[in-house]
C-alpha cells in the first residue's frame, strides 16, 4: 500500500492556536493532504479543490463514506443516525462530511481525478411544466445566471420563500464550461410531498425558484467502458445525462440502459430514449421493464424488477464495463448488490439513491 | 491568569447563595438578589468583545467543573433544607425556591450544556449526569442531532417562528423534543440492532440516572424535600433554558439547511451576562463549532445581536412588549445579514405571522407567499 503525503494550506476559518497544528491524511493508494485540525474531513478537502466523493454534505447521503484505518476523529452527530450501516459501523467506516478531524489520519477512500465545480445559488423561473405518463412531470427552470454542471450531477431547489429545498437530478446533458440558463428535471408527482405534491398540482410556470448546485458526482467516471445503466422511475433523469456524455467522450463504447417503471402506462422519457439512440445508432440498448403489468396485457417486453434484468444473458461483460444506478434506495441497494455478485467491481458501481432529501 | 479569576464569580455567587439559604428567613432570597443586582447593572454595561486567555485550559476546566459539582451540592443541599422544615415563612420558602432556580439556570445550565458537549470522557460525563439538574437526561440527543443540524428551520424543535409567543412556544417546543428523541433513539437501537429496553440503549440509561437522582433528593429530604428539588429543576433551569433558546435563534431563517452560518444566531455580549453564562452567549462560535471549549468562544463583533439578556427575558413573558422589540431588530435583520434566498424566505415568514408590514414590497411578497408550498 503506497501511501504518500502532500501538505497544502487550507485555512477556512480564523485559525486558532489549536488550528496551527495541522493534520496530516495519509490516504491509502492516493496522494495525502493536510487538515486544520478540529476542520471537517470533506469541507477542508473539497476546499483544497481535493475530489472527495460527496454528495449531500449532511450525512444522509452516504456518498463520503470513508475507512478509517488509524487516527481519531468526532463525528458531528452519532454515525448510527447516518446511513452507514451496522456493519459500516463494526468495520470502522466514517462519514468525511461529518468527521473533525482530531489528529493524523490513515484512511481509505478512492479520490477522484477529476477538477470538482463548486456550488451557486442561481434563482430563476419555471419555464417549462408538463406532465408526463406516470404522474411525472418534465420541470424547466430558465436560470439568471449561466449554470455549468457534470452529468448525473443534481442540484438542489427551493421555492422562493419557502423553507422546502428538494434535491432533483438534471436530465440535460453536460453544458460544457459556458454553463447554461436552461435546464430541466423529471419529478415524480407524490400527491402527499411536500415540493413534489405542490408542483404537480397545477401548472407552475412563472415561480420564482432558487438553484443550488451542481452537487453530485455519480457521472464522473472517466474509463471508456461499456457503461451499463440501471434506473428505477425518475432514476432515468441523470442516466439520460450520462448516456449523452459518455456518448460523446467515448465513441467506441456501447450503453445498454435497463429502465423499470410499474406499467406500460408509466413509460416516460420514452422520446429522450430514442433521441439517444439516434445520437449514436447501434450503441445504445434499452430494456424497459414493467412490475405491475397486468398478464395478458399484450406487453411483450420484459417484466419484474429491475433486478430481474441483470444476468449473464444480457450480453454485457460485467467485470469490465462500469455501472450507473439510480433510484428509490431499496432498488439501488439491490442492484448494487446483484451487480456485485455477477463479478462487477464495487468501485465501478456509481450510485445515487433517491431518498426522501430535505426539510 | 486574570480571566481565569473573571470565571470565579460563578462559584462564588453559588457559595453565597447557600449561605443565604442556610441562613434562611429573609436571607434566602440573597442568591436571587445578588444575581438580578448584577444583570441590572449590567443591563447598563457596553457590550464586551474582548477574546479570553486561552493558555491555561486546565484552570477554566478546573473551575467550571468545581461549579457544576456545586451545582449538584446545591440542589441536594436544599432538599436536606426544605426536608429539615428549614424555611419557615412562605417568603422565606418562596426564596429559597426563586434562588435555587435562577442560579441553577443561570450558572449551572451552561457549564452542563459546555460539558456535554466536550471531547474528553470525564467532562462528557460530567455533563451527562449534570443534566439531571435540567430534570431532562435526553435534552443530549435532540440539541446534538436536532438543533445543532436544523438550526433556524421549522425542523427544529428548539426553534421559535416569527410571530410565535413564548407561552406557545414552550408547548410546541416539549412536545417536539420528546418525539424527536424517541424517534433518533429508536433510529439508534434499531441500527445498533438493540431490543428497546436494552441497557446500552442511552435513553435506558438516562432514565436509570434520573430515578437515582429523583431517589438521592428523597434520601436527603424526604418527600418534602424531593418534590422542592424537582420542582426547582423543572420550573427553573429546565423552563428557563427553553427561553433562551426562544430568544437565541428567534425568527431568524436559512436558505441552506444544515450549513451554518454566523448570522443564523442572536448573540448576547454584555461582560457579566458573558461571565455568568459561560460565553454561550456567544452563540455563533459555539454553532460553528460545538465542540469548542466555550472560553474559546470569539464574539462575534459584527453579527446580529439583541439587547441585554435578563431584558430580553423579561420581555418573552409579555409578548406585545417582546414582538414590539424583536420585529424591529429582524426588520433589521433582513435588510443588513440575509442573502437575497432568505430575504424571501424571511418576507414569507412575516406574512405568516401577520407583520406583512415588514416587507419593503408588500404586493410582491403576499403574491409570492400565495404560491409557495
Ligand atoms: C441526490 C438526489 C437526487 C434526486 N433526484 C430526483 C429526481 O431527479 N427526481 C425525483 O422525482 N426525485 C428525486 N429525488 C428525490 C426528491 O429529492 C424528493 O425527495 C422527492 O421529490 C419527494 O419530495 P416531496 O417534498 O415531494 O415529498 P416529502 O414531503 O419529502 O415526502 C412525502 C412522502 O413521500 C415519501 N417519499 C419521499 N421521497 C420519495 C421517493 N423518491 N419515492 C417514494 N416515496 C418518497 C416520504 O417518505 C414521505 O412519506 C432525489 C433525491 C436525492 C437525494
Ligand atoms: S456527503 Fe457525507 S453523507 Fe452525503
Amino acid at each position: 500500500m503506497s501511501v504518500d503525503t502532500l501538505t497544502v494550506p487550507g485555512e477556512t476559518r480564523a485559525p486558532t492556536r489549536e488550528d496551527a497544528r495541522g493534520c496530516r491524511i495519509a490516504v491509502a493508494s492516493e496522494r495525502g493532504f493536510t487538515v486544520g485540525r478540529n476542520e471537517l474531513l470533506l469541507l477542508s478537502a473539497l476546499g483544497q479543490g481535493i475530489n472527495y466523493p460527496h454528495s449531500c454534505r449532511v450525512g444522509t447521503c452516504g456518498r463520503c463514506k470513508t475507512r478509517l484505518v488509524s487516527g481519531r476523529i468526532s463525528p458531528l452527530v452519532d454515525f448510527a443516525l447516518s446511513p452507514l450501516t451496522n456493519r459500516d459501523l463494526k468495520d470502522g467506516y466514517i462519514l468525511a462530511c461529518q468527521a473533525k478531524v482530531r489528529s493524523d489520519l490513515e484512511i481509505e477512500v478512492g479520490l477522484l481525478d477529476h477538477r470538482v465545480t463548486l456550488p451557486r445559488s442561481i434563482v430563476g423561473e419555471i419555464s417549462g411544466w408538463r406532465i408526463l405518463p406516470g404522474g411525472v412531470i418534465d420541470l424547466r427552470l430558465a436560470l439568471e445566471e449561466p449554470l455549468v454542471f457534470e452529468a448525473g450531477q443534481y442540484a438542489a431547489l427551493a421555492v422562493s420563500g419557502s423553507f422546502v429545498r428538494r434535491s432533483f437530478s438534471f436530465y440535460d446533458a453536460a453544458p460544457g464550461s459556458d454553463g447554461t440558463r436552461e435546464v430541466g428535471f423529471l419529478v415524480k408527482h407524490l400527491p402527499g410531498g411536500r415540493f413534489s405534491g405542490w408542483l404537480g398540482r397545477q401548472d407552475r410556470r412563472g415561480v420564482r425558484i432558487w438553484l443550488e448546485g451542481p452537487f453530485g458526482q455519480m457521472g464522473l467516471d472517466d474509463t471508456p467502458r461499456h457503461a451499463l445503466c440501471v434506473a428505477g422511475g425518475t432514476g432515468i433523469a441523470p442516466i439520460l445525462s450520462i448516456a449523452e456524455d459518455r456518448l460523446r467522450r467515448f465513441p467506441a463504447e456501447g450503453i445498454t440502459i435497463v429502465f423499470g417503471v410499474r406499467t406500460r402506462a408509466d413509460l416516460f422519457a420514452l422520446d429522450r430514449l430514442e433521441r439517444l439512440s439516434g445520437l449514436a445508432p447501434g450503441r445504445v440498448r434499452v430494456v424497459p421493464l414493467l412490475s405491475h403489468e397486468p398478464a395478458g396485457s399484450g406487453w411483450d417486453g420484459a417484466r419484474g424488477l429491475v433486478t430481474a434484468a441483470l444476468d449473464r444473458d444480457l450480453g454485457i461483460d460485467l467485470p469490465e464495463a462500469s455501472a450507473f444506478v439510480c433510484g428509490a434506495l431499496p432498488m439501488v441497494e439491490a442492484v448494487e448488490t446483484r451487480l456485485a455478485a455477477l463479478g462487477m467491481p464495487r468501485g465501478r458501481i456509481h450510485a445515487d439513491k433517491f431518498e426522501p432529501s430535505g426539510l | 491568569m486574570l480571566d481565569y479569576a473573571k470565571y470565579l464569580l460563578s462559584p462564588v455567587l453559588l457559595a453565597t447563595s447557600a449561605y443565604g439559604l442556610w441562613l434562611g428567613g429573609p436571607h434566602a432570597w440573597l442568591g436571587f438578589g445578588i444575581l438580578i443586582g448584577i444583570l441590572l447593572f449590567d443591563a447598563f454595561l457596553e457590550p464586551d468583545h474582548s477574546v479570553r486567555d486561552t493558555r491555561f485550559p486546565w484552570l477554566y476546566d478546573g473551575i467550571v467543573s468545581v461549579q457544576l459539582i456545586m451545582g449538584f451540592a446545591m440542589i441536594l443541599f436544599y432538599a436536606w433544607l426544605v426536608g429539615q422544615g428549614h424555611f419557615e415563612t412562605t417568603a422565606s420558602k418562596i426564596g429559597g425556591f426563586v434562588t435555587m432556580m435562577f442560579t441553577q439556570f443561570v450558572i449551572v445550565a451552561p457549564v452542563l450544556h459546555e460539558m456535554f458537549h466536550r471531547e474528553n470522557l470525564f467532562h462528557r460525563w460530567l455533563g451527562r449526569i449534570g443534566m439531571v439538574m435540567i430534570f431532562d437526561p435526553w435534552r443530549e440527543i435532540t440539541h446534538v442531532v436536532t438543533h445543532h443540524i436544523h438550526t433556524v428551520t421549522p425542523d427544529d424543535p428548539d426553534y421559535a417562528r416569527r410571530g410565535e409567543n413564548l407561552y406557545r412556544h414552550l408547548a410546541k417546543t416539549f412536545a417536539g423534543q420528546i418525539a424527536e428523541s424517541y424517534h433518533l433513539e429508536r433510529r439508534m437501537w434499531t441500527k445498533r440492532e438493540r431490543a428497546w429496553w436494552d441497557p446500552r440503549n442511552a435513553w435506558v440509561w438516562r432514565v436509570g440516572i434520573l430515578a437515582g437522582f429523583v431517589g438521592l433528593l428523597w434520601l436527603i429530604g424526604g418527600g418534602s424535600g424531593a418534590l422542592a428539588g424537582v420542582g426547582v429543576c423543572l420550573l427553573g433551569p429546565r423552563i428557563l433554558l427553553e427561553i433562551f433558546n426562544y430568544t437565541q435563534h428567534y425568527g431568524l431563517v436559512t436558505a441552506t439547511p444544515g450549513r451554518f452560518e454566523p448570522r443564523h444566531t442572536w448573540n448576547h455580549l454584555t461582560p457579566f451576562v458573558r461571565l455568568l453564562a459561560l460565553e454561550i452567549t456567544n452563540h455563533t462560535g459555539h454553532h460553528e463549532d460545538s465542540y469548542k471549549p466555550f472560553y474559546e468562544l470569539v464574539p462575534d463583533r459584527t453579527g446580529p445581536k439583541q439587547p441585554q439578556f435578563l431584558i430580553c427575558l423579561l420581555l418573552a413573558f409579555v409578548p406585545p412588549l417582546w414582538f414590539m422589540m424583536i420585529r424591529e431588530k429582524l426588520h433589521h435583520w433582513d435588510r443588513h445579514y440575509a442573502t437575497p434566498q432568505e430575504r424571501e424566505i424571511a418576507e414569507a415568514e412575516n406574512i405568516r405571522a401577520g407583520w406583512g408590514d415588514l416587507n419593503e414590497r408588500p404586493s410582491l411578497a403576499q403574491a409570492r407567499f400565495a404560491v409557495a408550498p
